[in-house]
């Protein structure tokens, strides 16, 4: 890399990072993951577990058969684990689980920005799976609940209280000379059970303390971010609709696009016939029932000039409507994509409108299913970059990838290309999410457009 | 004859024009769309209309909407209705009422230039061109398909066209058969079928598709 921009880069870099450092603590990020820290604070408290301790708190008043030599019985353990599993029966019978669970994708979501679609309605009571899931998140909230409380509580709290140690220690340790205090405790991040914080006796010593309060809170939005990472881990595994159910509202959604493809494809067909072909002989028969009236029945031709030229009409029409049918059923399904698609791909390329380059490989031929789906997305992306590009060059590639099919038509063009301004992406994504393709657009204002299809090599193999 | 077309196909539109004037009518005005076919039949009043169905801008069934429209306000000016597809519903719609001066052919009968020139002359002068598709199809689904059993293969012909709107002569011609066979073949079927023995073809037609009808 040469050029002061690149040579300045490095020196920027630690400013700007120090910078952003310094500022993280009194970010909107920050405070809106205390926030969620705070308000989800009372989920910490798992009710069966509580259930569990006040059994067995019973059973110590209960006296010598629950209790032996401070220890709890088989009997009062198995009683506490019974009543705890009733509690959590209990919870998700009752809807409970699944209303707290909301109101976490709620917090969740207005605050993390971490969108968990709810599961389905629920059918059965007591074989709620997603009720079951979000009793396991109560319960995993206790130890992550327990660190976003070591977060907020150490980091923030008592790094906030450690900056204050040199304002307020000259009014209120002003004491005269002889006169020996007891030291003050300052809490440090290592400060478990009364290990771990050191003290402080006099006033320079309290610029520790701030300086201990200082880094704590330049540490506290990082810390922060990652107990509430953990907690967002447990919620979008935990509290979402569930692998299956997810899968089946894919397919739900995928399917139904499916049918009203096939459906607009049939109309469109149906329109391309009616006004195309269709029109075109119906013409032609008349104009050769015309000719045929001018020839006369017999003998003597009455009108040969005019018969000529209606016959002459109706082989021009009889060869426009040829055309019109061999392109509408290379539409339907090109026949050269019956050799394979290198072949299909070779004769889309050479009859592109901006010259395009082609490099296939693809050692396993794909079903026929995602052939022709590969076919017609290199067909759409090559005729929208014609539309929309102004690009001088197009290299379409295609190649097999970890059992995936790849294939990337990439322009020179202005970019700036997006699936919502009705360039047919949108609906080349659909078709594509069909079969669990995916389309991936990079496309920069200035460009240039790299548009990447992938999809499985057999339709209906995950 | 003087004759508005609407037609959206521009080709076929040219040849309608050309076949017309080449019979001997006029053609006042070549339009492809129903309102601006409402407006050359108001501005022009032409003997005939050939109207497409499928039209701009739903391209639905503007051309047999359009044609309703001139049936209600221009009740002199006969319509006949192409098409590329034959739709009982459509031949209902049209018939609603009286058959007369009203006809509903696929566009395909446009190739046989005599019969659809014969079929053009015949609804201008209040008569019926009914596409034998719709014939064929409505006699498929007759709920008297029973009934005419007792009709040998002849009367069931000439049933058919009689159906279609054709005179006895048109019968004759077409079955190659002469007046007088086709005159006692009606008068056989009409017998058979118990329908009182009309006098007009128009009232003829109206008989054959009630009783295929109803």
């Amino acid at each position: 890399m040469t050029g002061p921009a690149a040579g300045a880069a490095p020196a920027a870099a630690p400013a700007a990072y120090a910078a952003a450092a310094a500022r993280a603590p009194f970010t909107a990020r920050a405070r809106s993951d205390i926030a969620f820290c705070v308000l989800t604070l009372p989920l910490i408290l798992p009710v069966p577990v509580i259930g569990f301790a006040i059994t067995i708190g019973l059973a110590n008043l209960a006296g010598p058969s629950w209790m032996a030599a401070g220890n709890p019985s088989w009997l009062a353990m198995l009683t506490a684990v019974a009543i705890a599993v009733l509690t959590a029966a209990l919870m998700v019978t009752t809807g409970a689980t699944r209303a707290l669970a909301a109101a976490v994708r709620r917090a969740a979501g207005r605050l993390l920005a971490e969108q968990v679609t709810p599961p389905p309605p629920r059918h059965t009571r007591l074989g709620d799976g997603p009720g079951w899931r979000a009793m396991a998140y109560l319960m995993l909230k206790l130890p992550a609940g327990l660190a976003e409380c070591y977060a907020v509580g150490v980091f923030w709290l008592a790094g906030l209280v450690n900056l204050t140690y040199p304002f307020w220690w000259l009014s209120f340790r002003n004491h005269s000379p002889g006169v020996r205090l007891s030291p003050v405790p300052v809490t440090t991040p290592f400060d478990w059970f009364g290990q771990g914080h050191f003290r402080v006796t006099t006033f320079p010593g309290t610029f520790a303390a701030f300086a201990a309060g200082a880094g704590m809170l330049l540490a506290a939005p990082w810390v922060t971010r990652g107990v509430v990472a953990a907690d967002r881990w447990l919620i979008r595994g935990l509290l979402g609709p569930g692998r299956t159910a997810q899968r089946l509202q894919d397919l739900e959604q995928t399917r139904a696009l499916a049918v009203d493809d096939a459906a607009a494809r049939l109309r469109r067909l149906e329109r391309d016939l009616h006004d195309g072909a269709q029109i075109r002989l119906a013409t032609l028969a008349m104009n050769l029932g015309m000719a045929r009236k001018k020839l006369g029945d017999q003998g003597e031709v009455p009108d040969l000039v005019a018969a000529r030229e209606l016959v002459g009409a109706a082989h021009r029409g009889a060869k426009d409507a040829l055309v019109e049918l061999r392109e509408l059923a290379r539409g339907i399904h090109p026949p050269v994509l019956d050799n394979g698609l290198a072949d299909a791909l070779a004769s889309l390329a050479a009859t592109s409108a901006i010259p395009a380059e082609l490099a296939v490989s693809v050692p396993v031929r794909p079903t026929p299913a995602i052939e022709t789906i590969a076919y017609f997305c290199a067909a759409e992306l090559l005729a929208n970059a014609a539309k929309h590009s102004q690009a001088n060059k197009i290299k379409i590639f295609i190649t097999e990838r970890a059992g995936l099919l790849v294939l990337q038509v990439t322009d020179d063009g202005v970019g700036g290309a997006e699936p919502s301004r009705g360039s047919g992406l949108s609906g080349l994504a659909q078709r594509v999410a069909v079969v669990d393709g995916r389309l991936d657009i990079a496309s920069p204002p200035g460009g240039p457009t790299r548009i990447t299809v992938e999809l499985p090599l057999r339709a209906g193999h995950r | 004859m003087r004759i508005v077309i609407a037609e959206d196909a521009a080709l076929f539109r040219a040849g309608l024009v050309r076949l017309l004037e080449d019979e001997g009518h006029r053609v006042c005005a070549a339009v492809a769309d129903g309102e601006a076919l409402l407006a050359a039949v108001a501005s022009h009043r032409p003997d005939v209309v050939v109207a497409d169905v499928r039209m701009p801008p739903t391209f639905t069934d503007e051309g047999l909407r359009a044609a309703l429209e001139l049936r209600r306000s221009h009740p002199g000016t006969a319509v006949l209705v192409l098409s590329q597809y034959i739709e009982t519903r459509y031949a209902a719609e049209l018939l609603h009422g009286s058959p007369s001066g009203v006809g509903y052919l696929l566009k395909d009968r446009v190739a046989d230039v005599s019969e659809f020139t014969d079929a053009v002359g015949r609804v201008a002068a209040g008569g019926t061109a009914l596409d034998r598709e719709v014939v064929s199809q409505l006699l498929a689904a007759s709920r008297h398909a029973g009934d005419l059993d007792p009709l040998t293969p002849r009367e069931r012909d000439v049933l058919a066209l009689m159906a279609e709107g054709r005179s006895n002569a048109g019968i004759a011609a077409a079955l190659v058969l002469t007046l007088g066979t086709v005159e006692k073949h009606v008068a056989s079927i009409f017998a058979k079928l118990g329908l009182p023995a009309s006098e007009t073809d128009n009232r003829r037609v109206l008989a054959v598709l009630r009783y295929l009808g109803s």
